[in-house]
């Protein structure tokens, strides 16, 4: 069971509907609303099984119309990870990843808690801008900033899409601010009448208050930029050692055409590590993502 | 609302300063190119020179083998090798300023476009200076690797393209000889055809869809003598009967198939390059390729039993025995830190002797220097001797060069590609495709 | 929400920092209000402090945003292709894209079909299935998780795995429509029903929508619907006149947001035609299969990338841009005051 916490979703649910009616109607409610839930969860998880079945099959066998593998062949594992240089591609993925993070939350962090704790002029013009360049699709921008990364001599690596983490992200200064925002001003304004600055409230007395908040913020930017495909198409593509594994993933090509059962493989590899983070980092995602819409 | 004068102002010197840094930005170019060269070439080469090419696996595997000969007989040399790059990577790389001497493009587009804004550097000073004896290289070459009179690429083999077709099954049907003309392209493809109990395509003679595999317009220009622009430039496509002829023709296969058959059919064939290659399972019988398919097929499928011959024509109007010819090219680009050793290597590749032979017989690629066209170190078997044979045509084509690269040989598929599947005034869609053409071309600049 | 006094200069806390010390007599005594000179300044001192931790956000907004943006305007001028200087050529860039473009008719119409069609599909399913959810008694944490499982997943390996299952010939979807009689249609190969599949794998994925969803259902108070029910509505008007308006903030949020993306559609699209064209980009580069099958998957956003970055048109791709930009802006200034949770007053 889901730990206790703030987030409705972890609360029984108390939202629904009551059940009104005769208790044969109510039976056949259960039983209709639970064959729902069993065949939308069968649709969910049919696609992964194919992929799972299809990724342990032999490259010809995958060519076919079979559905079980016969036999169950392991190598296409193997032979990802020997004929492509996907280690190094994972290398890069995290790379990208960690670092756009943790750049990300030493810039966003304390912009944030400046929009949602301390009250000065101008901090709603900041926060539209903000809410502005967050649904600004890149592409407007695209061009005149590939140029400048171009002068800086940095195409053909993932820098470009790091570095600009170390000047904030409009969605995570978005996300933060909304939760800081939760947090009562009381503790703040204590802290102030002892005397700390703004900066030693946010260190000492707001950050670890907010770690759930934090943590999503963080997980929301690891996923962004490990799923990033149209970032590494504009600025690696020309350069296959700096590729991360979503690139790679719809970009190569066996020399001679797609080697399906190998891809499939490939695919359950990429999905993994953001399933298994998910499953550890579950309630703060969850939060997160509460916390982008569902107030107000 | 209106906003207060300060912050108008404010914005106005932002907007200035922004702009000002645009053009800052755009006027730091991406390296200069050399007016002038050096007086003679340098004695002995030493130092790293990067290559781009486009070639993958085991063509790459052969390109490094030929490169292999140029550090040999250069000690102090090493060639740094970046496989896979295709034009779009290598104008990236050229225009942002990343490490790149000698780029090899897999195609002519992108002459006109790098020759008319320099990517490639100009060729002609170090060609007069080391005396490189161009007329070895045959003329269809010379036309597709020069843009306006500057000459900023040297050809590095070629490809042509001619009729392939499935002995086995021609014997099965009775056919004896392969069709010379359009019209017995068509009879012997629909004889060859076979269908399954439920009306779908069990085998087809020959697959007419533009998409298909090498079906393009550039390998079927061959069969009409096609042109594509007017010495202004302009496209005049649309406004040549040649062409038209050649699109009613093709029209009228896919009907007498019908295009959702076709269309059904193709989805479900192997991909070109695999193992699963329709051609190489006998799905289908005739083809049109180009000549590395006898690679492929000596590497996956040995014991096809297959005839080549060139590619069929409309009666009167095309030349049989000619082809398509376009191939690789190859150049300095524009930030090269070593020209002098980025020539010497571009020089190598394509005007050195043993080097085109390699290239030749490793990818199985047509070498670009008749000199090794006709060596008897060029391994030439019944199969390739047509290749070899349409290349050396006197009247065999090739496709020219503008700033916007094959832009409009991607508009005139487009085009193709709609015709074959919705039909309509084919005039009046030529004329558009005319207009859109010279419309491209004009955006691109000269 | 006003801080307690638990000092006798709790008052000058709330005003902000003070620089009087605390009174030390302890007496109480209400001390007289800071003058206001002294709350000036602590107000600017408080506004500088802010800027100070907004520094980089702020300069990252001048770098990456509002230059871009001026830039962009500047480019779209021009024809530049980054070898030679940017050219001046006023508005042929603009010319071609309102008139000769042959593929801008087909990139606009496919953008907006997915804004129209993709959208609202994806929250109703979304909606359904977080309404299915929010009746469930038991195992709502499995369920949950399974249900939003497919939206962790790197959208790049879910369309790699949908153009598999859905091939036409060996694909198990068509296997098994043949199982129940039906010719399965060429999914992702067929210019008509390209865009109905990345509906499919979007409804597949819609459990990042259907969260908050659930979120905003389970947070509708329940003692609304007990005074319904004992007013005698039945379930149906009960959705309607209760959980649907409560929701409806969050609806909007989706659809906006919704919206947004549908506009700048890019990487489902891409990859789907790469995959399912067959074709080797040996030579072909990415730019080359965009839009398979035929135009049909083309939008907006892939043919600026062809334009800008396949034929190095920096001055139309800018063109581009701007047009797109103008039309986010319009959908922006519309909808920005009507989502609550994008307004600065908001939980003040």
């Amino acid at each position: 069971m889901t730990a206790v916490s703030q987030s409705p979703l972890a609360r029984a649910p108390r939202g629904a509907a009551p059940r009104t009616g005769k208790p044969r109607r109510n039976a056949l409610l259960w039983v209709a609303e639970h064959a729902a839930l069993v065949a939308v969860g069968v649709l969910t998880i049919a696609p992964i099984l194919f992929v799972v079945l299809t990724s342990l099959m032999s490259s010809n066998q995958a060519l076919t119309a079979s559905i079980i593998p016969k036999p169950f062949d392991l190598s296409n594992y193997g032979k990802v990870f020997t004929q492509l240089p996907l280690a190094q591609w994972f290398g890069n993925s995290a790379l990208y990843a960690v670092l756009a993070t943790a750049f990300m939350l030493v810039s966003s962090v304390p912009a944030a808690y400046a929009l949602a704790q301390i009250k000065f002029k101008g901090a709603n013009l900041v926060f539209t801008v903000i809410i502005v360049a967050m649904l600004l699709p890149p592409q407007v921008t695209a061009v005149p900033v590939y140029v400048m990364w171009s002068h800086l001599h940095l195409t053909g690596t993932l820098w470009p899409l790091i570095l600009p983490n170390l000047l904030g992200d409009a969605f995570s200064i978005f996300l933060l601010r909304q939760f800081f925002m939760t947090i009562p001003k009381e503790y703040g304004d204590a802290a102030r009448i002892d005397g700390c600055g703004e900066w030693r409230v946010l260190w000492r007395v707001i950050v670890p208050m907010a770690r759930p908040g934090i943590a999503s913020a963080a997980i929301f930017m690891f996923f962004h930029s490990w799923n990033d495909y149209y970032g590494p198409l504009l600025y690696a593509s020309e350069n296959q050692a700096a590729w991360p594994v979503a690139y790679g993933l719809a970009t190569f090509r066996g020399q001679h055409g797609t080697d399906w059962s190998m891809t499939m493989a490939m695919t359950v590899v990429v999905m993994v590590p953001v399933v298994v983070i998910f499953f550890f980092a579950q309630k703060a995602f969850v939060e997160g993502i509460a916390l982008t819409g569902v107030k107000g | 609302m209106s906003l207060p004068r300060p912050t108008i102002r404010r914005i106005v010197t932002a907007t200035a300063v922004a702009a000002t840094g645009a053009l800052v930005m755009a006027g730091c170019s991406s390296g200069s190119s050399a007016a002038s060269i050096d007086e003679s070439a340098p004695k002995e080469l030493k130092g790293t020179v990067s290559l781009w090419h486009f070639f993958t696996g085991r063509e790459a595997g052969v390109v490094k083998s030929a490169v292999d000969g140029f550090e040999k007989a250069n000690p102090g040399v090493t060639v740094d090798i970046h496989a896979g790059q295709d034009d779009e990577k290598l104008q990236k790389a050229i225009s942002s300023g990343q490490n790149i001497d000698v780029g090899l493009s897999y195609s002519t587009a992108i002459v006109g476009s790098f020759c008319s804004s320099g990517a490639f550097r100009d060729l002609s000073p170090y060609i007069k200076r080391d005396k490189v004896d161009l007329s070895d290289i045959p003329k269809a070459v010379q036309g597709y690797t020069a843009y306006k009179g500057k000459r900023c690429t040297l050809p590095a083999l070629a490809d042509v393209s001619a009729l392939m077709y499935n002995k086995a099954a021609f014997a099965k049907a009775g056919i004896t000889t392969p069709p010379k003309t359009l019209d017995e392209l068509k009879a012997d493809g629909l004889k060859l055809t076979t269908y399954n109990a439920d009306g779908s395509i069990k085998q087809l003679g020959f697959n007419p869809l533009i998409d298909f595999y090498e079906n393009s317009p550039e390998h079927f220009a061959p069969m009409i003598n096609g042109t594509w622009l007017d010495k202004q430039g302009n496209s005049e496509i649309g406004t040549s009967a040649a062409w038209k002829k050649l699109i009613t023709w093709q029209k009228g296969y896919v009907d007498a198939i019908g295009y959702d058959k076709l269309k059904a059919f193709t989805s479900g064939l192997g991909q070109e390059f695999a193992a699963d290659n329709a051609f190489q399972t006998g799905q289908v019988a005739m083809q049109i390729d180009g000549e590395y398919r006898t690679a492929f097929i000596k590497d996956q499928k040995p014991d096809l039993d297959y005839g080549t011959a060139p590619t069929p024509v409309l009666e009167g109007v095309g030349n049989y025995g000619s082809t398509y010819i376009a191939g690789n090219v190859a150049g300095v680009a524009k930030g090269s830190k070593n020209p002098e050793l980025a020539w010497a290597l571009l020089k190598y590749l394509s005007t050195n002797t043993d080097a085109q032979v390699t290239l030749g017989n490793g990818l199985k690629n047509i070498p670009t220097i008749t000199s090794a066209l006709q060596s008897p170190d060029l391994e030439v078997d019944a199969n390739y001797k047509t290749f070899v044979d349409v290349a050396g045509d006197p009247k065999t084509i090739t496709s020219p060069a503008t700033a916007d690269g094959a832009a409009y040989i991607g508009t005139f598929t487009k085009f193709w590609q709609a015709y074959q599947q919705n039909g309509g005034d084919l005039d009046a869609k030529l004329k558009k495709l005319d207009s859109d053409i010279d419309n491209a071309n004009q955006l691109a600049g000269p | 929400m006003s801080a307690p006094t638990r000092t006798a200069s709790g008052r000058e806390a709330r005003l902000g920092r003070s620089s009087r010390p605390a009174d030390p007599t302890g007496s109480g005594a209400a001390p007289t209000p800071a003058p206001p000179r002294r709350r000036r300044s602590a107000e600017s001192r408080r506004r500088l402090v802010a800027l100070g931790m907004l520094a980089p956000a702020l300069a990252g907004l001048a770098v990456f945003f509002a230059y871009p943006l001026v830039a962009s305007v500047f480019y779209s001028f021009t024809r530049y292709n980054q070898l030679q200087e940017p050219q001046f050529v006023g508005l042929l860039n603009y010319r071609f894209l309102f008139t000769q473009d042959p593929q801008i008719g087909p990139a606009v119409l496919n953008t907006i079909w997915f804004v129209v069609i993709l959208v609202p599909v994806r929250i109703v399913f979304g909606l359904l299935v977080a309404g299915l959810l929010s009746r469930a008694k038991t195992m709502t944490g499995f369920w949950r998780t399974l249900f939003y499982l497919p939206a962790l997943v790197p959208p790049v390996a879910s369309v790699v795995a949908f153009v598999f299952l859905f091939n036409p010939g060996t694909g198990p979807v068509n296997q098994i429509l043949r199982v129940f009689g039906i010719d399965g249609p060429l999914w992702f190969n067929d210019p008509s029903w390209s865009k109905p599949s990345l509906v499919i794998l979007g409804v597949w994925v819609m459990g990042d929508i259907m969260i908050i969803f659930l979120a905003s259902l389970l947070d509708v108070p329940r003692d609304l619907y007990e005074a319904a029910s004992l007013d005698g509505a039945t379930g149906m008007q009960q959705v309607r006149h209760i959980t649907l308006p409560t929701i409806s903030p969050v609806i909007g949020f989706a659809a906006v947001t919704g919206v947004i993306a549908a506009l700048q559609y890019f990487t489902e699209a891409a990859v789907a035609s790469s995959v399912a064209s067959g074709k080797a980009t040996i030579g072909g580069g990415t730019a080359a299969l965009l839009g398979y099958p035929g135009t049909s998957l083309l939008t907006y956003t892939e043919l600026l990338y062809q334009h800008g970055f396949a034929n190095f048109q920096f001055g139309y791709a800018s063109a581009m841009a701007v047009v797109l930009f103008v039309v986010t802006a319009v959908v922006l200034v519309f909808t920005l005051r009507r989502i609550s949770v994008f307004r600065p007053e908001a939980d003040q």
